[in-house]
């Protein structure tokens, strides 16, 4: 148990986390404009990681080449079965109640993953790490898993990417408007719908990053989708709805406490992020960095 | 009268099934289900329907119903009865406290902080190795004797009844009145000096209770508990029944449980690749009830009914 243990931990979670900040933030941008709660994120962030799968074979994985062709196909491809679901069904209930919105996106997620049971089947599949990112980094006299490295490195850029692009950019201050007040948004001539729809495709781009970086990480199954949308509620729930900021902080503290609770408390450490959600919700409804509601 | 009809069929139901062999032994199994997956959605629709809540932990209570049937039958060894009577008490107990959290929020932080709570239990008899069994569950809980299926399928129609006809009086009392008030109107409510939070907060103890007696005999029915049973894709199960059947009366939730339960049999038995495909299917129906037909089935009826009427 030295320094560099704890070191080597905390390189560990906060990639965990970092991961985890990729596909939440595209649940809280989703919500922040959108106001629905979209419980097939876990889904297409699935799919994106078993079309990496079925690319990465296609190309013969393992290429530096290859690994980047997934990073540059997977997500835009994703982000397009989002366009097809915004403009076929998501647009249809945006008026109307919570409970007919949060149940469209489950009847998604139902078919979305048995269409991809049909698909893959059952059995739990990787995708090669490129040798570039495959073997492990000396850092500090530390060796550490450079993929581990590569994904501290990818989250923060992405992270940057997205403040960016909401705060620096007209098209983030048409988002940030449509968030606050789309009604004045539509009045002053901006085609709200269409910033719906290209919000969720970012979304649906994020989730689907967030599956090819996934699958190079760690076994992937039918399962994941379900487990990781749970992980993004607790994340977003954490870190207030609709906040991005506040999904960067949620998901550190969640990747970060699972990893450092595994010292002491083992498997049970699983429970951290559901008692975290909970904890927040009861003290802090609206999250560590979101307003209460109007 | 309808609803006396139905259930003197429903009474003789097994007697016809039984002589139908081994698919008929099959059916009343199937009917068995149906009828305490009835109880669940009826259940929630408590607070679904008539206190206009969604909660998506409510396997929370159903799985706590069958585990404590599970663990007092096999590790107390204690009589079925005992069980099924300690199984709505041990639901409504834990009900009381998350919903003492839960009530304190409204609309869509109310659904998550209920599936919170819900994965925390999920999580908890998960890793719990030496209590709950984790994930291999608790099998091989005992029947009693005299319990045959057709026997079994009998019990749990009478408590079936026995609970429909509490819920009836429970939803047209003025403690439902009052939980409907607050579904139409809460800042009304509120003004004309009701305790909002109280309400909600005992309605959802009571709704507790039904679903822990729903999965205590749901556990007796399968003989063994598992995980899934408080699974947050299994707080789904009653909310889509509820959808399907319309969720405004209260017959509805456990019509929409029993038509999508023979639904799901029906098309699995029909050819084998709907086993694979259900989700689709079920999906599919989802998404239709959701965009075009959102008061389920009795909606559908009453709508009907309405026009030939005019």
């Amino acid at each position: 148990m030295t320094i560099q243990y704890y070191i080597f931990m905390l390189v560990n979670g906060l990639s965990q986390g970092m991961l985890l900040f990729i596909i939440a933030s595209g649940l809280t941008l989703v919500f922040g404009v959108l106001r629905v709660i979209n419980f097939a994120h876990g889904s297409l962030y699935m799919i994106g990681a078993f079309l990496a799968f079925s690319l990465s074979t296609l190309l013969s994985g393992g290429s530096l080449a290859g690994f980047l062709m997934l990073l540059l196909f997977v997500p835009p491809a994703i982000a397009v079965v989002g366009f097809f679901l915004e403009i076929s069904l998501f647009r249809r209930v945006y008026r109307e109640e919570h409970l007919l919105q949060l149940l469209l996106t489950y009847a998604l997620v139902l078919i979305l993953d048995d269409l991809a049971r049909v698909v893959w089947g059952g059995d739990p599949r990787n995708v090669a790490r490129p040798e570039l990112l495959a073997g492990s980094v000396d850092i500090l006299g530390l060796a550490l898993p450079t993929y581990n490295v590569f994904i501290l490195v990818v989250g923060p850029v992405i992270a940057l990417g997205l403040w960016f692009m909401l705060y620096r950019t007209s098209a983030g201050n048409v988002i940030r408007a449509a968030v606050s007040y789309p009604d004045t948004l539509g009045s002053l001539g901006v085609n709200v719908s269409w910033v719906m729809t290209s919000t969720f495709m970012l979304g649906c781009w994020l989730a689907g990053l967030g599956g090819v970086l996934m699958a190079a990480l760690a076994n992937i199954d039918l399962g994941i989708g379900m487990e990781k949308i749970i992980e993004c509620f607790a994340v977003v729930v954490i870190g207030g709805l609709g906040s991005v900021g506040g999904a960067l902080l949620g998901s550190l503290i969640i990747g970060v406490g699972i990893t450092f609770f595994q010292l002491p408390f083992g498997r049970w450490a699983l429970v951290f992020p559901y008692l975290m959600m909970a904890l927040v919700l009861v003290i802090r409804p609206w999250g560590l960095f979101g307003k209460p509601e109007r | 009268m309808a609803g006396a009809l139905i259930t003197v069929a429903l009474f003789l139901l097994p007697f016809i099934l039984v002589r139908l062999g081994r698919t008929g032994e099959y059916w009343i199994w199937v009917t068995t289900e149906m009828v305490i997956m009835a109880l669940f959605a009826m259940s929630l629709n408590l607070i679904l329907g008539f206190g206009g809540m969604v909660s998506f932990g409510h396997a929370a209570f159903f799985g706590v119903g069958a585990y404590t049937v599970a663990l007092l039958m096999k590790k107390a060894g204690a009589p079925l009865y005992a069980a099924l009577i300690a199984a709505p008490i041990v639901a409504a107990l834990v009900a009381a406290v998350v919903g003492w959290f839960c009530v304190r929020l409204i609309g869509l932080y109310f659904a998550i902080l209920t599936l919170a709570f819900s994965q925390l239990l999920y999580m908890v008899v998960f890793q719990w190795y030496t209590f709950t069994g984790g994930d291999d569950g608790i099998h091989g809980i005992p029947r009693p004797e005299f319990l045959g299926p057709i026997n079994y399928y009998l019990l749990c129609l009478v408590l079936f009844v026995v609970c429909f006809l509490l819920m009836r009086m429970i939803v047209n009392s003025s403690f439902g009145l009052t939980i409907r008030t607050i579904r139409e109107n809460m800042e009304r409510a509120k003004f004309i000096g009701i305790n909002v939070r109280r309400y909600q907060w005992l309605n959802f103890i009571i709704a507790g209770a039904f679903a822990g007696l729903a999965g205590g005999l749901l556990a007796e029915l399968n003989r063994f508990a598992q995980t899934e049973f408080l699974h947050w894709s299994k707080s789904a199960e009653p909310i889509l029944a509820s959808l399907v059947g319309g969720m405004y009366s209260l017959v509805g939730p456990a019509l929409g449980s029993a038509l999508l339960i023979f639904l799901k049999i029906v098309l699995q038995q029909s050819h084998r690749s709907m086993v694979e495909m259900w989700a689709i299917v079920l999906g599919l129906i989802l998404l239709v009830v959701v965009l075009f037909a959102p008061g389920g089935v009795v909606g559908l009826c009453q709508k009907v009914l309405k026009k030939s009427g005019s």
